[in-house]
C-alpha cells in the first residue's frame, strides 16, 4: 500500500493533501455554494423549520428571519440555569448567519412587506400549523403565484395531507420520536421507550427539508418551476428505522427494545471499563476474529455458542458473549483498550471507543483539529463555544459567519435593501408597530 | 380568508399520491456511482435516488453488500436478510472486483460518465488500494462531485486506523451521555448516525452540485458519522462552554418543557408534551384538573419544569392515562389542543392509513421479490415527487444493462472481463447474494 502508482510524480499522501484541502483556517478565502439563494425563515416555536434555514446559512444562502416584535418564542427554549443575553442556549446555538427582520404579520402592511420578500426569495421555511399561514394570504397557495420559481417549505408532525393531518397538534421531539418508531426500540425491554437525548427528530427534519429544497433548486435549474415540499418530522425520523417495517412485513416479527444488545449484529454494544463505560463492535466472522485474538480469548472465535454470525445473534449467546467482553474490559481503561485495537495487525478490526460526557469529548483535539468547534468572541452575545457545520468540501466550504442577534437586528438594513425605505418612514412603521 | 377545510382539500391535491408517477423527478439525468457497503454510503445514494438520480452500486461479485447477510436466522426472507433493503432501492447492481485491472478500468469509465460519487471506505483506502480516490477520478471527469463518508473524517489524529460504527458515534459524540436515565447507557435502538448522517451526506453532495450548476466545477465532499452527531447535539456544547458542565439526562423530560413524558396506556404508551401556556390549560382540563394551573408550582413554564413540579404532573399525567388505550388519549387531547403521541410500533406504520395514504409507508410489487412494504421518502415534494420504483436486487443482476448500455461494452470485452474475474453476479446458492429460489429471471433488462 504505498500510494504511489508508478510513473506518477511524487506527490503528498493523501491525509496531508486533503487536509491541506480542507483547511478550517482557510474556509473564509473560498466562496460559498449557496450565496446565489435567499431564504425566508418563517419559523416560529419551531425548530426544525429554523434548523433547515440554518443549513443553507451554513452553506452560504443570505437567510432572512422574520420574527414579530418582541422576538419568536423558540428565543426563550433553553435550560434553566444559564442563558445568553437573556436568551435560550437552544436557540442562540443554532440560529447563526441570519439577517433578523421583525414584522408583525398580523397587519396589512407586514403581510404586504412579507409579500415583497417572498416574491424575490427563492426558498421559503415554516413550522406553522398547516393551513395557519394559508389563511393570511401567506400560503404557498398565494406565494407560489406571486413567485412561481419559490420553493416553499412547510414543516409539520403529521404533514400537510394525510387523514391525520387536519386538527394536528404542535409538534414536539418528543412526540416525533413516538410517531418515529425510535422510542419504541429504545431502552430496556421490560422498562418503558427513552427518547434520545437531543432534539434529534428537529435535525433529521430539516435535514430532509434541505436535502428536497436543494433538488427541487436543480430542479427548478432545469424547469424554471418551484414547488412546495411538505416534511414532517416524525416521518424523518421514521425514515431512519432500519428495516423495521419490511421485518415486520416479510417476517411478522414487531421490533421492540432490546437495551444493550442487538437483533441483528453482535458484539455491537456498550461494556464497562476501568474508567466508566465504552462501545465495541466486531460482529463479522473476521472482525470478531479480531476481538477474541486482542482480548487474548482466540478460543472464542470457534466457540459453538459464538463462532458464527447466526450463532452470535441468538439473545442466549448474546448475554453471554457480553459478559466474557466485560470479564476482560473492566481491567483496563478505554485509552488503553484502544491502544491494544490500534496495535492489532488484523485481519479483521474493532470498532471502539469510550462513551463520552461532553466536556470529554470536547476535551479531545482531534474536533478541535477539525474545526468541529469554535469560540467565538462576539460583540453582541459575548464568548460562544458552538458547533461548526458538519460537512467539509473542498471548494465551496460552510462556515458561520455569526452568531445569533437579537430579533430585529437588521430590519433597518433589510427594508432600505429591499423597499428602499428610510429612516424616516421606518420611524412610521415602527409607531405604527408593524417593525 | 380560507377555511381551513378547504386548505386541505387544496393540500390533498397537491401532493396527490395516485399521481406521483406521472410527475417528472428532481434528480433526472443525474447519474450517482455508489462504491459504498453497509449504510452510511449506500443511503445518501439511496436517497439521491429517491429524488430520481440514477444509482448504479457497484459489488463484489459473489457477495457482494454485507448488509445482505446482517442479522439473526429469522431475518433471512427469499434468500437474503431484510436488512439490505433499506438503503438499496432503484438502483442498478454490478458486480465489479476492484482488485482486478479490468475492473478499475471500469470503476474509472463509470466514474467518467456520472456526476456523483459516494463512498465509505476508511479514508484514503480507493486511491491508495485501488488507484481510484479523488485524485485519480478527478482526472477522468473534472466535473465529479466525490462524497466520501467516514467514522472520523479523512484526516485528524482519530482518522488513521480507526473505523467507526453508528454505535461508536453515539459513544464518542457524547449523545449517548446525554441520554436517557442513570448509569448504565442508552443504546439509540436504529442506527441513527448512519442515516442522520447519510442525509447531512446526500445535503452536501446536492449543494455541491448546485455549484456545479452555476460554475461547472466539481468537488469533494466530507460527512464523518461522529461529526454529524454531534453537530445534533443543539445546546450541549454552548452550555459546555458557558458552564463548564455536562448536560445532564434527562430521560423522557426535557430541559426545556415541562410536562414531557411518556406514560403507560392499556395497549402501549403515549408521549405528551405540554410547552406551552395554552397547551398545559388544555392539558388540565384533560385530565379532569382544571384548577392546577392556578397552582403556584404549575403557574408559569419556569416553575412547571422545576424537578418537583414536573415530577407531580408527570404523576397525574400517568394516572390518568393507565386506565385509558392511546387512542382514546389520543382524541381526547387532539380535542384538547395538546401534543400527544402513540409511541408507534412497527405494526403500528404498517397499519396506518394516514401513513399509507403519504406513501411514507410504501407498498410496491417488484419483478424479483412480489410484494414489499417499506418506509418510503420522508420528504414530499410537490412538483417532483420522490419515489421508490424497485427494491433492491442481487449482486451483479444489471450487469448487462450496466456494461452494454451504459458504457457500450461488446460481447468480446463483457467475456474477457468475465474470464479475468473482474465482473461476475451472485454464486448460486450464496445467501445474502443470490436470488430467491422461486425466481423464474422476472425483471433482467437485457
Amino acid at each position: 500500500m504505498s500510494g504511489q502508482p508508478a510513473g506518477e510524480p511524487q506527490r503528498l499522501p493523501w491525509a496531508a493533501w486533503i487536509r491541506a484541502e480542507e483547511e478550517p483556517s482557510a474556509i473564509p478565502d473560498r466562496p460559498e455554494a449557496l450565496d446565489d439563494l435567499m431564504v425566508l425563515d418563517l419559523s416560529h416555536g419551531h425548530y426544525g423549520a429554523l434548523l433547515a434555514a440554518t443549513y443553507l446559512a451554513e452553506l452560504g444562502a443570505e437567510a432572512i428571519k422574520v420574527e414579530p416584535p418582541g422576538g419568536e418564542p423558540a428565543r426563550q427554549w433553553g435550560p434553566a440555569d444559564a442563558s445568553v443575553n437573556g436568551e435560550g442556549l437552544a436557540f442562540v446555538a443554532e440560529a447563526r448567519n441570519r439577517y433578523h427582520l421583525t414584522l408583525d404579520l398580523g397587519t396589512r402592511e407586514g403581510r404586504r412587506l412579507l409579500k415583497g420578500l417572498a416574491a424575490r426569495a427563492d426558498v421559503l421555511v415554516e413550522g406553522f400549523a398547516p393551513g395557519y399561514l394559508d389563511r393570511f394570504g401567506l400560503g404557498y397557495r398565494q406565494l407560489g403565484r406571486l413567485n412561481p420559481r419559490l420553493i416553499y417549505v412547510a414543516c409539520s408532525a403529521y404533514g400537510q395531507f394525510g387523514p391525520l393531518a387536519p386538527g394536528q397538534p404542535a409538534e414536539y421531539d418528543l412526540t416525533d420520536q413516538a410517531l418515529s418508531g425510535l422510542l419504541h426500540v429504545t431502552g430496556d425491554p421490560d422498562s418503558p421507550p427513552v427518547k434520545v437525548g437531543s432534539w434529534m427528530s428537529a435535525y433529521a427534519q430539516a435535514a430532509w427539508a434541505t436535502v428536497a429544497t436543494l433538488g427541487a433548486l436543480h430542479w427548478r435549474e432545469r424547469s424554471g418551476q418551484g414547488q412546495m415540499i411538505d416534511v414532517s418530522g416524525a416521518e424523518a425520523l421514521m425514515r431512519y428505522l432500519d428495516y423495521a417495517v419490511l421485518l415486520y412485513h416479510a417476517t411478522g416479527q414487531v421490533r421492540g427494545r432490546t437495551g444493550l444488545y442487538e437483533i441483528a449484529v453482535f458484539p455491537y454494544t456498550f461494556v464497562r471499563v476501568k474508567d466508566g463505560w465504552a462501545f465495541i463492535a466486531g460482529y463479522t466472522d473476521p472482525n470478531f476474529g479480531a476481538l477474541c485474538r486482542i482480548m487474548g480469548r482466540p478460543e472464542l472465535a470457534t466457540d459453538p455458542r459464538f463462532g458464527t454470525t447466526l450463532q452470535r445473534t441468538t439473545m442466549a449467546n448474546e448475554l453471554q458473549l457480553r459478559e466474557e467482553i466485560e470479564k476482560w474490559s473492566v481491567d483496563y481503561t478505554a485509552a488503553e483498550i484502544l491502544e491494544k485495537v490500534l496495535a492489532d495487525p488484523g485481519p479483521g478490526i474493532v470498532v471502539f471507543g469510550p462513551m463520552n460526557p461532553p466536556t470529554r469529548t470536547l476535551a479531545e483535539s482531534h474536533w478541535w483539529e477539525r474545526g468541529c468547534f469554535r469560540k467565538l468572541a462576539d460583540p453582541v452575545y459575548g464568548e460562544l463555544l458552538l458547533q461548526m457545520p458538519a460537512w467539509r468540501m473542498t471548494r465551496t466550504p460552510p462556515r458561520v459567519k455569526w452568531p445569533c442577534r437579537p430579533a430585529g437586528y437588521h430590519t433597518a438594513h433589510l427594508l432600505q435593501r429591499y423597499f428602499g425605505v428610510g429612516p424616516r418612514r421606518l420611524t412610521e412603521l415602527r409607531d405604527h408597530g408593524v417593525v | 380568508m380560507a377555511n381551513p377545510r378547504e386548505y386541505f382539500r387544496w393540500a390533498a391535491k397537491l401532493f396527490d399520491p395516485s399521481r406521483l408517477h406521472e410527475k417528472p423527478e428532481a434528480l433526472a439525468g443525474i447519474r450517482v456511482l455508489d462504491l459504498s457497503v453497509i449504510y452510511f454510503g449506500p443511503a445518501p445514494a439511496d436517497y439521491l435516488g429517491e429524488l430520481g438520480a440514477e444509482v448504479i452500486k457497484v459489488e463484489m461479485p459473489g457477495q457482494g453488500d454485507v448488509t445482505r447477510i446482517l442479522g439473526n436466522a429469522s431475518f433471512f426472507w427469499q434468500n437474503v436478510s431484510v436488512a439490505f433493503f433499506c438503503a438499496n432501492h432503484s438502483k442498478y447492481h454490478v458486480g465489479i472486483d476492484m482488485h482486478k485491472p479490468g475492473g478499475q478500468a471500469l470503476i474509472r469509465q463509470l466514474a467518467a460518465r456520472s456526476d456523483i460519487v459516494v463512498e465509505n471506505f476508511r479514508a484514503g483506502t480507493l486511491e491508495e488500494k485501488f488507484g481510484l480516490g479523488y485524485r485519480q477520478l478527478r482526472e477522468v471527469n473534472p466535473r465529479l462531485v466525490y462524497v466520501a463518508n467516514t467514522g472520523f473524517g479523512q484526516w485528524g489524529p482519530f482518522s488513521q486506523g480507526r473505523a467507526s460504527y453508528d454505535g461508536l458515534a453515539q459513544a464518542v459524540s457524547g449523545l449517548t451521555a446525554i441520554t436517557g436515565e442513570g448509569e448504565i447507557p442508552t443504546k439509540i435502538g436504529n442506527y441513527i448516525g448512519d442515516w442522520f448522517g447519510a442525509s447531512m451526506s446526500a445535503l452536501a453532495a446536492l449543494a455541491a452540485l448546485h455549484w456545479r450548476d452555476r460554475t461547472g466545477e466539481g468537488q469533494f465532499v466530507e460527512m464523518a458519522q461522529c461529526e454529524g452527531l454531534l453537530r445534533a447535539m443543539d445546546w450541549t456544547w454552548l452550555y459546555a462552554g458557558l458552564t463548564g458542565r455536562d448536560r445532564q439526562k434527562a430521560g423522557n423530560g426535557d430541559h426545556v418543557f415541562a410536562p414531557s413524558g411518556v406514560y403507560r396506556c392499556k395497549d402501549g404508551y403515549m408521549a405528551i408534551v405540554a410547552g406551552t401556556e395554552r397547551e398545559f390549560k388544555g392539558l388540565c382540563r384533560l385530565i379532569g384538573r382544571p384548577t392546577l394551573e392556578q397552582d403556584p408550582r404549575f403557574v408559569s413554564r419556569e416553575t412547571r419544569r422545576q424537578s418537583a413540579s414536573a415530577r407531580a404532573l408527570d404523576a397525574l399525567i400517568a394516572a390518568w392515562c393507565l386506565g385509558r388505550t392511546r387512542a382514546q388519549v389520543e382524541a381526547a387531547a387532539r380535542k384538547a389542543g395538546v401534543a400527544a403521541a402513540p409511541v408507534m410500533t412497527a405494526k403500528d406504520h404498517a397499519e396506518s392509513a394516514h401513513l399509507r395514504e403519504r406513501r411514507s409507508v410504501w407498498e410496491h410489487d417488484d419483478p424479483v421479490y412480489g410484494p414489499m412494504l417499506e418506509y418510503g421518502p420522508a420528504p414530499k415534494l410537490s412538483a417532483t415527487p420522490a419515489r421508490i420504483k424497485w427494491a433492491g436486487k442481487p449482486v451483479g443482476f444489471h450487469n448487462d444493462f450496466v456494461l452494454r448500455r451504459i458504457l457500450g461494452l461488446g460481447e468480446a470485452r463483457i467475456r474477457e472481463l468475465s474470464a479475468e474475474g473482474a465482473i461476475g453476479q451472485w454464486a448460486d446458492g450464496r445467501r445474502g447474494a443470490c436470488p430467491p429460489g422461486s425466481w423464474k429471471g422476472e425483471g433482467r433488462l437485457v
